[in-house]
């Protein structure tokens, strides 16, 4: 009996690996190709680089903020796939980072879910010129994303279905 | 793409996870809570690695990009002023490696913006040798690059494609390979040839105000450099030296009067050092440089 049981728990064991380990290769697959179809979406701007965010959504809010820097004289787009993300988020960008108080929100955007988001600096600057009435442009932005609370999540051992991920790419003009 | 460690990675977190299965739940007796505890904080490590990106987390840009911020503003291509090639094999200790990786990623990038096909070809061998010896060897490994190179040696725009695959395949082997801490380290050695090659060119030129001021703007990299390889992941790597360095070049910047009247000025757009400032700064950017190509 105690053999049975043993062998029961192993490929039991077993079983729940090979499930754990391929959730995840799938969620990093996808998210490779993700990746691909932001990317695809940069053009004519040249790509740069990308920043994949994970996290997990809890019980409570959560922002993760990425500072990404802008040189003089050129120009950015930035693509945000939320194909990852199994609820929605808010993602908001600033001048500064979240501790400033006095940082200007340049753009906010909710329905990422499921969706290839498209922003350009020149957008960016136009907000920051009218908001701050000068002919300053931005040296850096600060990415916040917005991780809605949700009850009854699992904060500290996560399903597949807490799992999110935004992927950035970003593309300068040459 | 080597997905050994990922694979690694990903058992350690399902191991983790049938561990923390087994824990019970929370209300059960102290015993039973003391070794969901142990067992908790090895899974946090494990999420954190994998799937639970920092709080804050910043994005570099390629040394393609600062390379043509700074042909745009007018840097010359100078003969000689990159690091010799000749030299990798003399990387022996992996910090010099991965930091010569990154010098001659931005030589290479250096020379393809300035047509230097055949330069920058020697510096796409050593840039392949390198990674070799520093495990990225899968980002070469089909030698399709070389080949690739080969082919479109004189189409400026084919080889900086080719570049930035260069870029996005390193990317990629180090988010799968859980070794995005070590990007700095690759950065590290970018930034100071980037800057290194606009100084050269500052002083060897009359009227390059606008080098100039793109030296100054690269400035607002360094903190987030230095960031990255305090890193805890480093910890194995002799980075004092270079931390020290990159350090006392970042607070010397800072206390140059025309940094301060720039930040205290609301209206200022661009910042221009004066002639004494950029010496001290190129002074401090010539001996860090000096020191990471040093055999």
């Amino acid at each position: 009996m105690k053999k049975i049981l043993a062998l029961l728990a192993f490929f039991g064991f077993a079983a729940l690996f090979a499930q754990t380990a391929s959730n995840l290769t799938e969620f990093k697959e996808n998210i490779a190709s993700q990746k691909a179809e932001a990317k695809a979406q940069l053009k004519p701007y040249r790509f740069d680089g990308s920043k994949i965010t994970y996290f997990n959504f809890k019980t409570y809010k959560q922002i993760k903020e990425v500072e990404i820097y802008l040189f003089n004289n050129t120009d950015y787009r930035f693509s945000f796939n939320g194909k990852s993300l199994p609820n929605d988020i808010t993602i908001e960008i600033y001048d500064k980072e979240k501790t400033a108080a006095d940082r200007i929100l340049l753009k906010k955007f909710d329905g990422i879910q499921g969706k290839n988001i498209l922003v350009e600096s020149a957008e960016l600057n136009d907000t920051y010129q009218s908001k701050t009435s000068s002919d300053l442009r931005l040296k850096r932005v600060f990415v916040d994303y917005v991780i809605t609370a949700v009850p009854g999540a699992n904060n500290q051992m996560p399903t597949m279905k807490e799992r999110g991920a935004v992927v950035l790419v970003m593309g300068y003009k040459n | 793409m080597n997905k050994i460690n990922l694979t690694r990675n990903l058992a350690a977190f399902a191991i983790s996870t049938l561990l923390f299965s087994c824990g019970g739940d929370s209300d059960s007796s102290s015993q039973e809570i003391n070794l969901v505890d142990t067992t908790e904080s090895s899974i946090d490590g494990n999420l954190e690695d994998l799937f639970d990106s920092p709080e804050f987390d910043y994005q570099l840009p390629s040394p393609l990009q600062v390379a043509s911020i700074f042909k745009n503003s007018g840097l010359a291509y100078n003969a000689g002023a990159t690091s010799d090639p000749g030299n990798e094999d003399s990387y022996t200790d992996e910090l010099k490696q991965m930091l010569n990786f990154g010098v001659y990623s931005a030589d290479m990038a250096y020379c393809v913006l300035n047509d230097q096909s055949n330069e920058a070809r020697k510096y796409l061998e050593v840039i392949t040798d390198l990674a070799e010896r520093i495990g990225m060897e899968a980002v070469f490994e089909n030698k399709d690059l070389m080949d690739r190179f080969d082919k479109n040696i004189g189409d400026k725009d084919s080889i900086e494609i080719l570049m930035l695959d260069i870029h996005e395949r390193t990317e990629i082997y180090m988010d799968e390979n859980d070794m995005q801490h070590q990007q700095a380290v690759h950065f590290a050695g970018a930034w100071t040839e980037g800057m290194y090659l606009g100084v050269y060119d500052f002083e060897h030129s009359t009227d390059k105000d606008d080098v100039g001021a793109k030296i100054a703007e690269q400035m607002s990299i360094l903190q987030n450099i230095i960031k990255g390889l305090k890193d805890p992941k480093n910890e194995g790597m002799d980075l004092a030296w270079i931390v020290n360095d990159m350090t006392k070049i970042q607070e010397t910047f800072d206390s140059f009067q025309s940094v301060i009247d720039y930040f205290n000025d609301p209206t200022a757009d661009e910042l221009y050092l004066t002639k004494k400032e950029y010496d001290t700064l190129g002074a401090l950017v010539k001996d860090l440089r000096n020191k990471i190509i040093m055999p």
